[in-house]
C-alpha cells in the first residue's frame, strides 16, 4: 500500500514561512492499494491538492472523465476533518462515485452533517446533489469491520469532544495502516479495543498535536500529545510510527523537535525497531 | 487611518511555497482609527494571527471593544472566527454586524458554524460578549468616529460592500463580487454559464445597473479601494456564474469613481506568487492605457496602509487595543 499525506495540520490551515516543510494543510491521507483502490483518510483543506493530482492527465484513476470510484473515511465532523470535501474536485464529475463512511448513529446524520457545510449561507454549490458525482453516505458503528474496496476496514472509537473520533484500520492481505487522528486519551492510554485495533501495524498515523507542555495547557482538547503517541506505538508494537495532526502554531522546527521527542521515548523504551517519522505533505510511504 | 491585510486569498486558505509572498490565509482586513477604533472586515483564517496579535499585551486583556463587518458568510469570510482569541477572554466585547436576511438570522449562522458535531466550543458559550448587528442594503451608521456606509453586491447569495471613513480619509471593501453585466446574482444555484447571447432581461438589467451605480458612490473620490479580482478574463469566461471581478472590472469602477488607489484582492487559491505578480503588472499597463489616475497594487499579508491623520503620540497604541 502506498501513503500519501495531503494535509497534515490540525485545527485550522496554517499558512506561511514557517509551515512550509511539513505543510499546513488540514488532515487528509490517500492509500492507495496493491489493486490500485483509493481511501480517503479525512478531508481537511490537503483534499483540495489530492483533487488535483487525481484530476491531473497523467492520473491512472479516470477521475477527470468520470470514470473513477473512491472510499472517504471520515473520523469525525470537526471543521478540520471535512472543510476540505467541497473542494474537492473530483466530486464535481459526473460519473465518478464516492464512498462516504463516518461515525454517527445513522446514515441520515452523517449525510445532514455533510449537507450542513453545503448550505447556501456557507457554500455557493449550496448542497451535496449539485456537486454531480455519485455520493453514498454509510454511517458506520465502532467495532464492525466493513470490506472497503478490496481491504477490511476496522474500528473503534477514540475520546475527542463530544462524540468521539473513529480510528480506522486498513487491512489487505498481510499488510495493514491504522490512522489514529484525534486521540484525546485517559491517563490509562488507549483502550484495551483501541490498542488492539493499532497492535502490529505496519503503519500507525497518530495524533501528535502537542508537546507534553501544551498537552497539560490543554487538556480539554482531546488531543495527544507526541509521547501519548509513541507510548501508544510501543505498545501496539507497530513497525512504524508517523507523527501527525500538528498543532497550528508549531513551525517546521518545532515539528522537528517532536520528532527527535518521539524518537528519544522509543529509544528510552528500548523498542528501536520502530521507525519514526513525521508525516509531511506530499511525502509518500510505501507499507 | 490604518488599514492592514491579515489575509488576501478567495475560497480557501492555500499554505505552501507557491503563495509565500502574498500569503495563503482567507480574507481578512483589518482598519484602526487614529482615536483607536478597531473594525475588522471579514474573518477568513487571517483573523487567526490578528487575534494573536491583539492578544500579546496581557496589560490591557479584557477591556476592549472591536466591530466585525462581514461581507456574506461563505466560509472563506467567517472561517476564521472561532480562532480569533480575544473571543475567548472575558470583558472583551465584539459588535458582528452583516446584511440582514428574510430566511435565516446571523447569530445562526454563526453558531450552527461553532455548534456540534462542527467545531468543540460554542460561539454563545465564549467568554467575551458578542453582538449581532444585521444591517439593511444601504445602511448607513457610525461605529465610535468612523462613518460607515453600506451597498449590495452582486454574488451568489448576495453579499454587502463597505466604505469606512474617519480621519479625513476612506476605504472601501468590494468583495465578492460579479461584474454587474452578465448575471444577476439573488440566492438561487446557478449551475452553468447562461447562453452568452441571450441578453439579460430588463428588469434584471435595470437592478444590476442600480447596483454598480450604488459600488461606484460607495468608492466616490476613496482614498483606497480593496476590490475582488479573482478572475483573469479567462477564468470569467469559463465561470462567469461563481460571482467574481477581473480586474478590469475593478479599474472601471475606480475610475468613474476617481479613487485614489486600488488593491486588487481576494486572490485565487490555485494563484502561485508570480502569477499574482503577472496579473498586477497586466492590471497596471490596462490601468495607464486607459490613463486611470490611480495607483494600483496587489493585497498581501501584512501589507499596512496608512491613510490621512496619522496616529499621534497622545493616541493609544492601537495594536493593543483588544485581547
Amino acid at each position: 500500500m502506498e501513503v500519501t499525506f495531503w494535509g497534515v495540520r490540525g485545527s485550522i490551515p496554517a499558512p506561511g514561512p514557517g509551515t512550509i516543510r511539513y505543510g499546513g494543510n488540514t488532515s487528509c491521507v490517500s492509500v492507495r492499494t496493491a489493486e490500485n483502490a483509493l481511501l480517503i483518510l479525512d478531508c481537511g483543506t490537503g483534499a483540495r491538492n489530492l483533487g488535483l493530482a487525481l484530476l491531473a492527465e497523467d492520473s491512472p484513476d479516470r477521475f477527470a472523465s468520470g470514470g473513477g470510484e473512491a472510499a472517504i473515511l471520515l473520523s469525525h465532523a470537526h471543521w478540520d476533518h471535512i472543510q476540505g470535501f467541497p473542494f474537492f474536485g473530483p466530486l464535481y464529475v459526473p460519473g465518478n462515485t464516492f464512498w462516504i463512511y463516518g461515525p454517527a448513529e445513522s446514515s441520515a446524520l452523517l449525510e445532514g452533517i455533510l449537507e450542513g457545510q453545503m448550505a447556501p449561507q456557507y457554500f455557493p454549490v449550496q448542497t451535496l446533489k449539485n456537486m454531480g458525482a455519485r455520493i453514498d453516505i454509510a454511517a458506520m458503528t465502532a467495532g464492525q469491520p466493513r470490506e472497503i474496496l478490496g481491504c477490511v476496514v476496522k474500528t473503534a472509537l477514540n475520546p475527542h469532544g463530544r462524540a468521539g473520533a473513529m480510528a480506522f484500520r486498513i487491512e489487505q492481505g498481510e499488510r495493514s495502516v491504522v490512522y489514529a487522528s484525534d486521540a484525546g486519551y485517559g491517563p490509562g492510554g488507549p483502550a484495551p479495543d483501541v490498542l488492539a485495533l493499532y497492535r502490529g501495524a505496519d503503519l500507525l498515523i497518530h495524533d501528535s498535536t502537542y508537546t507534553p507542555a501544551d498537552r497539560l495547557r490543554y487538556p480539554e482538547r482531546g488531543l495527544a500529545s507526541v509521547v501519548e503517541a509513541a507510548a501508544a506505538a510501543i505498545r501496539a508494537g507497530v513497525r512504524k510510527l508517523a507523527l501527525f495532526h500538528y498543532d497550528q502554531d508549531y513551525s517546521d522546527t518545532d515539528v522537528d523537535a517532536l520528532v527527535e521527542h518521539a524518537r528519544r521515548e522509543i529509544g528510552a523504551a528500548g523498542a528501536t525497531s520502530i521507525e519514526v517519522c513525521g508525516a509531511a505533505e506530499g511525502s509518500t510511504l510505501t507499507v | 487611518m490604518r488599514v492592514r491585510f491579515w489575509g488576501v486569498r478567495g475560497s480557501v486558505p492555500v499554505p505552501g511555497d507557491k503563495t509565500e509572498r502574498y500569503g495563503g490565509n482567507t480574507s481578512c482586513v483589518e482598519v484602526t482609527s487614529a482615536s483607536g477604533t478597531r473594525i475588522i472586515v471579514d474573518a477568513g483564517t487571517g483573523i487567526r494571527r490578528l487575534g494573536k496579535d491583539l492578544m500579546r499585551d496581557e496589560s490591557e486583556s479584557g477591556k476592549e471593544v472591536a466591530h466585525l463587518l462581514i461581507s456574506h458568510t461563505h466560509w472563506d469570510h467567517i472561517q476564521g472566527l472561532p480562532f480569533f482569541a480575544p473571543l475567548y477572554q472575558s470583558g472583551n466585547h465584539l459588535y458582528v454586524y452583516a446584511r440582514r436576511r428574510d430566511d435565516l438570522h446571523l447569530r445562526t449562522v454563526f453558531t450552527s458554524q461553532t455548534g456540534d458535531p462542527y467545531f468543540p466550543t460554542s460561539i454563545e458559550e465564549a467568554k467575551a460578549q458578542i453582538s449581532f448587528r444585521e444591517l439593511a442594503d444601504s445602511a448607513r451608521f457610525e461605529i465610535a468616529d468612523v462613518q460607515v456606509a453600506c451597498t449590495r453586491l452582486n454574488h451568489p447569495y448576495v453579499a454587502t460592500a463597505y466604505r469606512l471613513s474617519v480621519d479625513g480619509a476612506s476605504v472601501a471593501y468590494v468583495s465578492d463580487t460579479a461584474p454587474f453585466s452578465d448575471i444577476l446574482f439573488e440566492n438561487e444555484f446557478i449551475a452553468r454559464p447562461p447562453m452568452t447571447l441571450r441578453p439579460l432581461p430588463e428588469v434584471d438589467r435595470a437592478k444590476l445597473g442600480l447596483m454598480r451605480d450604488g459600488v461606484v458612490r460607495l468608492c466616490e473620490g476613496a482614498d483606497l479601494v480593496i476590490y475582488d479580482t479573482m478572475f483573469t478574463p479567462q477564468d470569467y469566461q469559463k465561470f462567469p456564474h461563481y460571482g467574481h471581478s477581473r480586474p478590469r472590472d475593478a479599474i472601471d469602477v475606480c475610475r468613474e469613481a476617481g479613487a485614489n488607489r486600488l488593491i486588487l484582492f481576494h486572490h485565487a487559491p490555485e494563484r502561485s506568487d508570480a502569477e499574482v505578480d503577472s496579473i498586477l503588472a497586466d492590471a497596471r499597463v490596462e490601468a495607464s492605457r486607459l490613463r486611470a489616475p490611480f495607483t494600483l497594487d496587489a493585497a498581501y499579508e501584512g501589507m499596512e496602509i496608512e491613510l490621512g491623520k496619522p496616529r499621534t503620540e497622545s493616541s493609544p497604541p492601537t495594536q493593543r487595543r483588544l485581547g
